[in-house]
């Protein structure tokens, strides 16, 4: 019973999204939505069949929509130059590049003009020909002639009241600014547009596309614009008209990354840097934190316990409260840090000690797991083993490199690699510490501290010259790449594909 | 989200030293180094901790002002936090909502694990107990997309959103729901394994008697395996809560208002501008989250250690 109501519910809520999608003609979408619930209602409604799949069916849809369906978007976008200014498709950068070119030209008539609000409320301007003195309505569909008498007209021929119509005033003016400016009354040679709140004027477009040769062309000087095959209508002299479209441009984000050198330079710089980051954090947690341990494993150690539950707060501790308190911390001029050092030192601030202070705190957050792990690793070592080197006469240091470190290390050495994995993209210890600064000498995104997914966000989401959205997808599978390779590591150390069972 | 890697070795869980030859000698003589270096160590690690604590009840609200022993005890930084004074608070730019993060951040993270679990588990008992064919490849395939986390795809979940906002508004760019549903896309690769790990050790014998007594799949899933597996179920759910909890990346691309900020955003943006004049209410910000989430993450240590959770890096 319960089944039939949650399928129900499935069924509604797809049935209520397909007239939506069906409103908006996305009828690909509409195509996917369709196969997906009747697949989904065959699942279940087949009796004693396909048992399996009524079970792996609920993940499955959020981990097709949410995790492989963005993977694949990922790439294609990739592919593409979706950017500020190549945001639209290229009917609408069309349209877009019309309405631009919009100006005035010397013929162009000039009105006297009042927004009003018509008697369903839709605003439209109420205009009046500064030459010749006849009245005419504008619509956002076009441009009508009223009747004359419609119109009362002031002393000073401003438009004082209409019949039908409720002339905006005073505060609704105010509030109409937005709107207002938005509003545009197509006519045959371009459009009239409100230019400020008493007067319109007649804009003729500056230059007209040609749908045959898919070209457009200034009408002054006849210059022609040309698609430049990378979401642009270009001229000869390299001139663009604004705004440009998405579109696909191939490798071009891959090569730009691997051959422009404004691009390329920042890019090497921070991918050498990530490795540096993820690896040094690893590589001085695991030490500190296994010395730490190898000083706690010592059964009859008073305190033990207490040592270790303290020792865990850093990792207890939600990672973003922490780095936030972090930064605090390490202010240059009210940090506390710098309050009890007999120096004042630039943490955050200086390019190299910005990169000293990710690691440090990042270090801080990591040791407890690698002391944790290395406890119990330690404690799993047969201690036969140890007596047995020290009855061979090995000394401590002998042992511990001979004996108990290749041990552990069996243990261990995954755990490191999960852990460069996972630094390695580690975004919340760069972006709330130093957010990625400070700045590079090279004017790039980039900053010092940058590594490669805090990158990638800015390119994508405050990069200085806007959002580039298909060089930051880019430059993500880039990472998807070698994050595969050094899983590809793991995965053969660790032989766990052959164990599938 | 907790970032759990079953591809790794185990750490079994050992048994505290069996061997102990020699008789204990309970001195502090011959280990004063060792306790030397664990309180050296004790202090690094709970320095910005108490810091935070003592600044949270100092007067001085200032990041200048704090120190590590209050001069003045105060509840003021509180007040402030929960309810800045509306009089002051237009002078400034960032004013504190945290009841509403903190509550968006509970009602985002509640909801996804809850959900995490059950999907989870769902797809796990499929694993674990149906031999069917294309039962390998699946497995196979969640380890592979495991492998890439959710945030490297950030840029097209971002334009996904945006793009479905456009036809439905609901689950679009700044909602939570969009939020939560973009978590849910991870939770099959993450935790499927694990959860199959376990199932394999609950014995089989356990359906094939409830099965022969007429139940359904369905009803042996519910009412024999979830009930056996509610200790893995509510850790797992807890590390998920506390995985959410954190998440910044995702978040912060999909969420723009301030109204819909979870907890990590707020608090960033909070003390982003104005780091040294909000340090007091910030600090008793830090406690109201962290505390419980500290308390629920030691007292989940012990299967942090063992092989429970095989690697999970907390991110």
């Amino acid at each position: 019973m319960l089944k039939i109501a949650l399928l129900a519910v499935v069924n509604a809520i797809a049935v209520w999204a397909g007239t939506v999608l069906a409103a908006d003609e996305k009828w690909v979408a509409l195509g996917v939505l369709v196969a997906a619930t009747l697949a989904i209602d065959l699942v279940y409604l087949w009796p004693r069949r396909a048992i399996p799949l009524k079970f792996l069916v609920p993940g499955t849809v959020f981990l097709l929509a949410f995790q492989i369906a963005p993977i694949v978007y990922n790439v294609n976008v990739g592919f593409t130059n979706w950017s500020t200014g190549h945001i639209l498709t290229k009917s609408e950068a069309i349209a877009g590049i019309q309405e631009n070119s919009l100006s005035q030209t010397a013929d162009s008539r000039s009105f006297v003009m009042a927004p009003a609000r018509d008697r369903d409320g839709e605003l439209v301007l109420l205009l009046v020909d500064e030459t010749d003195g006849k009245p005419y309505l504008g619509t956002r569909r076009g441009l009508q002639p009223l009747d004359e008498g419609v119109l009362r007209l002031g002393e000073f021929g401003t438009i004082e009241a209409a019949r039908g119509y409720e002339v905006v005033r005073g505060a609704g003016l105010v509030q109409l600014d937005r709107e207002l400016t938005a509003f545009t009354v197509p006519t045959e040679g371009g459009a009239i547009r409100p230019e400020g709140t008493e007067v319109a004027l007649e804009l003729a477009p500056t230059v007209r596309y040609s749908r045959l040769t898919d070209t457009f062309t200034r009408i002054e000087d006849g210059v022609v614009f040309r698609d430049n095959g990378r979401g642009s209508f270009v001229a000869a002299d390299g001139t663009e008209l604004e705004p440009g479209w998405r579109t696909n441009i191939g490798l071009a984000n891959f090569e730009s990354v691997l051959r422009d050198p404004l691009i390329r330079e920042p890019f090497l710089r921070v991918f050498a840097w990530t490795f540096v980051f993820a690896f040094s954090i690893v590589l001085i947690s695991f030490a500190l934190g296994l010395f730490l341990a190898i000083v706690l494993n010592k059964p009859t150690l008073r305190f033990r316990r207490v040592y270790q539950v303290v020792l865990i707060v850093p990792y207890a501790l939600p990672a973003f409260l922490a780095v936030l308190v972090w930064r605090g911390l390490l202010n240059d001029d009210f940090g506390v840090i710098n309050g009890l050092l007999p120096w004042n030192v630039p943490w955050l601030f200086d390019p190299w000690w910005a990169k000293v202070s990710v690691i440090a705190v990042s270090v801080w957050l990591t040791v407890p797991y690698f002391l944790l792990v290395s406890l119990g690793a330690l404690q799993s070592i047969p201690s036969e083993l140890v007596e047995a080197a020290r009855v061979d006469g090995g000394g401590g240091w002998a042992i511990f490199r001979r004996v108990t470190l290749p041990l552990l290390l069996i243990v261990v050495a995954p755990l490191m690699i999960a852990s460069f994995a996972l630094n390695f993209n580690n975004f919340v210890n760069i972006y709330l510490l130093t957010s990625g600064g400070p700045p590079a000498e090279d004017q790039s995104v980039a900053g010092a501290t940058d590594i490669l997914i805090t990158y990638t966000y800015k390119l994508a989401f405050e990069a200085g010259k806007g959002n580039d959205f298909g060089l930051a997808a880019a430059v993500s599978i880039f990472i998807f790449l070698i994050v595969a390779s050094i899983s590809a590591i793991a995965f053969k150390r660790t032989g766990s594909l052959e164990n599938i069972r | 989200m907790s970032i759990v890697d079953p591809a790794l070795e185990r750490v079994e869980p050992v048994p505290a030293a069996r061997t102990r030859r020699r008789p204990p000698t309970p001195s502090l003589g011959g280990d004063w180094w060792r306790h030397l270096i664990a309180l050296a160590a004790c202090a690094v690690a709970v320095f910005p901790v108490v810091y935070v604590a003592s600044a949270a009840f100092n007067a001085d609200q200032s990041l200048g002002g704090a120190s590590l022993i209050p001069r003045s005890v105060t509840l003021e930084n509180f007040r402030e936090l929960l309810a800045p004074d509306p009089a002051k608070s237009h002078l400034q730019s960032s004013t504190s909502h945290y009841l509403r993060w903190l509550g968006n951040s509970l009602l985002v993270a509640v909801t996804t694990s809850l959900l995490t679990v059950l999907l989870g588990a769902l797809a796990a008992y499929a694993f674990s107990r149906f031999r069917f064919r294309g039962r390998r490849i699946g497995l196979l395939f969640l380890l592979l997309v495991q492998m890439f986390p959710q945030l490297l795809a950030l840029v097209a979940i971002y334009l996904i959103l945006l793009r479905t906002g456009e036809v439905f508004p609901s689950i679009g760019l700044d909602t939570k729901s969009g939020l939560i549903l973009v978590y849910l896309g991870g939770v099959m690769g993450v935790n499927t394994w694990l959860l199959k790990g376990f199932f394999d050790t609950i014995p089989a014998e356990l359906d094939e008697s409830a099965r022969v007594d007429g139940a359904t799949p369905a009803q042996v899933f519910w009412g024999v395996v979830l009930p056996l597996a509610l200790p893995i179920l509510s850790v797992i759910g807890i590390l998920s809560f506390v995985g959410t909890f954190n998440e910044f990346v995702l978040a912060s691309a999909i969420l723009q208002s301030n109204e819909n900020f979870t907890l990590p955003l707020g608090l960033n943006g909070y003390i982003d501008k104005q780091y040294a004049e909000h340090w007091g209410p910030f600090a008793a910000g830090v406690l109201i989250a962290g505390v419980p989430i500290m308390v629920i993450f030691m007292s989940l240590q012990r299967f942090i250690v063992s092989g429970l959770t095989q690697g999970s890096v907390k991110g």
